[in-house]
């Protein structure tokens, strides 16, 4: 039976499904969506989706406890059998939101998803867009990897064996070493009341997954990246991200008269030496930051905070004791990890997608023989804390997604919210 | 006593002694850094290296896609900009 080193990410990711399923949120899933300009070869695209099944034994993977070193690992049954994919009339079906709604309550037309990766064509006749959802589960893959996954769905190519993730394999004492100026802050955040959009008093089981997205015009993404490059230069977007992000929870927070001090941030941090073939355990942590919601007052302003504290945190070694604080969890049972998920999300807003690392699909302009029009992915969050801001850049067209769960947020909030993120990024 | 200039080879240390970039292959003066993996949290690594080694300060209009590119393109820019503050 084959297996693979599960990485730190790996157990942080299955401990927030964990923690997700034990408080009745259900599965964390996310969907990919795709619009094309026409049909996508019906051919190409099976050929691709069933060569990704064939070379990918992670698909068909469990995580395991080795009783041998209690080691983790994902362990395989062999190639998973590639789920057909599902062509649909997008005509006479529900709208896209509810389509991709449903999907991240991981239900398709009323079934439960059985298999990690489902993927469906929706064509419209009238106009003969189609939209192509890939509906994925987060504890296998993270943002970076569907990216590199898409990739291989756009052409079927020549068979090549695939990477495997690397488990840095340290003692406890060296861990627990390198783990604690993040321990230390955690414990800090505590102290100073951060807050995130979920509170107590609101159900941890939190309700239905819910999203809004913002996909800017071409003028619109035009003034948007204009702004960018003014304040963090042609391709450093992450900063210029964040500070979006974090203005908006500021302004949740401001709107019902909560006062919470600092802002927590958790950014994903992408392993150096991740290949172009690694869908899966490229992330190895998170980078944590600890915003002053004080200092978040105009958007150039937070920008550049948002930078001195990225600054700061990598000065003092963040991302490597965030790694180190997770391998260290990893040989805890998973349920003993749940605390620590739940103290790590209080306070944080979400962690960012693509913008952290670039355009989304880079140099990419169609998929499976058709014009890409757009691409953007909608995660699923999680209770706490509650709302998720995730943007995305396709060829120049920025869209935002805001992802919460029903019950966090008020319709009013969540106006507020989606005002905030649309006069940053092209007021 | 003037200092080193600053070259493709010093900033090509830079990147593998710090750990910025882990690629599989040797990095050339003429390598794309980008496809190497440089993302915003390299990219944050590189500037604070920057700023320690050369002592120069990269200010958002300076960080151009073409300036970043390479190690070549990025000693340079690094150098011109140390000579022109000298």
């Amino acid at each position: 039976m084959p297996t693979f080193p599960a990485t730190t990410v790996d157990f942080f990711l299955a401990g927030l499904e964990s923690f997700m399923v034990r408080s009745g949120q259900g599965r964390h899933w996310a969907v990919t969506a795709l619009w094309l300009k026409g049909k996508p070869d019906a051919a190409a695209l099976k050929e691709a989706w069933e060569q990704v099944h064939a070379r990918h034994l992670m698909l068909g993977a469990r995580l395991r406890r080795k009783w041998r070193g209690w080691r983790l690992v994902w362990e395989s049954d062999g190639p998973l059998q590639a789920p057909p994919i599902s062509w649909q009339a997008l005509s006479g079906q529900a709208d896209e939101t509810t389509l991709i709604q449903e999907r991240l309550r991981g239900f398709v037309f009323g079934q439960a998803i059985q298999k990690p990766l489902f993927l469906e064509v929706f064509g419209d006749a009238a106009t003969g867009r189609h939209l192509v959802l890939l509906t994925w589960r987060h504890a296998l893959m993270d943002g970076t990897g569907v990216n590199l996954l898409l990739e291989k769905l756009a052409a079927p190519s020549d068979a090549s064996p695939p990477s495997v993730p690397e488990a840095p394999q340290e003692s406890p004492a060296l861990l627990y070493q390198r783990a604690r100026p993040l321990m230390n802050r955690l414990h800090a955040m505590t102290r100073t009341g951060c807050r995130s959009a979920w509170s107590k008093g609101l159900p941890e089981s939190g309700g239905a997954p819910e999203f809004q997205l913002i996909q800017l015009t071409d003028e619109q993404s035009s003034r948007a990246a204009e702004k960018l490059r003014q304040l963090c230069g042609e391709f450093f977007q992450m900063p210029f991200y964040a500070a979006v992000a974090v203005r908006a929870l500021r302004t949740l927070h401001e709107s019902r008269g909560w006062c919470s001090p600092e802002i927590h941030l958790h950014l994903p941090a992408q392993g150096r030496k991740r290949s172009q073939d690694l869908v899966f355990g490229g992330q190895f942590g998170t980078l944590p930051l600890f915003l002053e919601s004080s200092a978040l007052g105009t958007l150039d302003a937070a920008v550049a905070h948002v930078q001195q504290c990225y600054k700061d945190a990598l000065k003092q070694g963040l991302p490597q004791a965030s790694e180190a604080l997770m391998a260290l969890a990893r040989q805890m049972p998973v349920r003993w990890f749940i605390p620590m998920v739940r103290l790590q999300n209080r306070g944080q807003i979400c962690s960012l997608f693509h913008s952290h690392t670039g355009a989304f699909l880079p140099g990419r302009s169609d998929f499976a023989g058709a014009a890409v029009e757009n691409v953007c992915t909608i995660p699923s969050v999680s209770t706490p804390p509650g709302l998720g801001l995730f943007f995305s850049d396709y060829a120049g067209k920025i869209s935002a997604t805001i992802s919460w769960r029903s019950g966090s947020l008020t319709a009013d909030e969540v106006a507020a919210v989606r005002a905030s993120v649309s006069a940053d990024l092209a007021g | 006593m003037p200092e080193a200039p600053i070259t493709p080879d010093s900033v090509i240390e830079l990147l593998t002694s710090e750990h910025i970039l882990e690629p599989q292959e040797p990095i050339a003066p003429d390598t794309d850094l980008f496809t190497l993996g440089l993302d915003s949290m390299a990219m944050m690594q590189l500037l604070l290296q920057i700023e320690e080694r050369f002592r120069l300060s990269v200010i958002p209009a300076e960080m151009t896609r073409d300036r970043f590119a390479t190690a070549g393109a990025l000693a340079t820019f690094l150098d011109e900009k140390r000579r022109l503050a000298a």
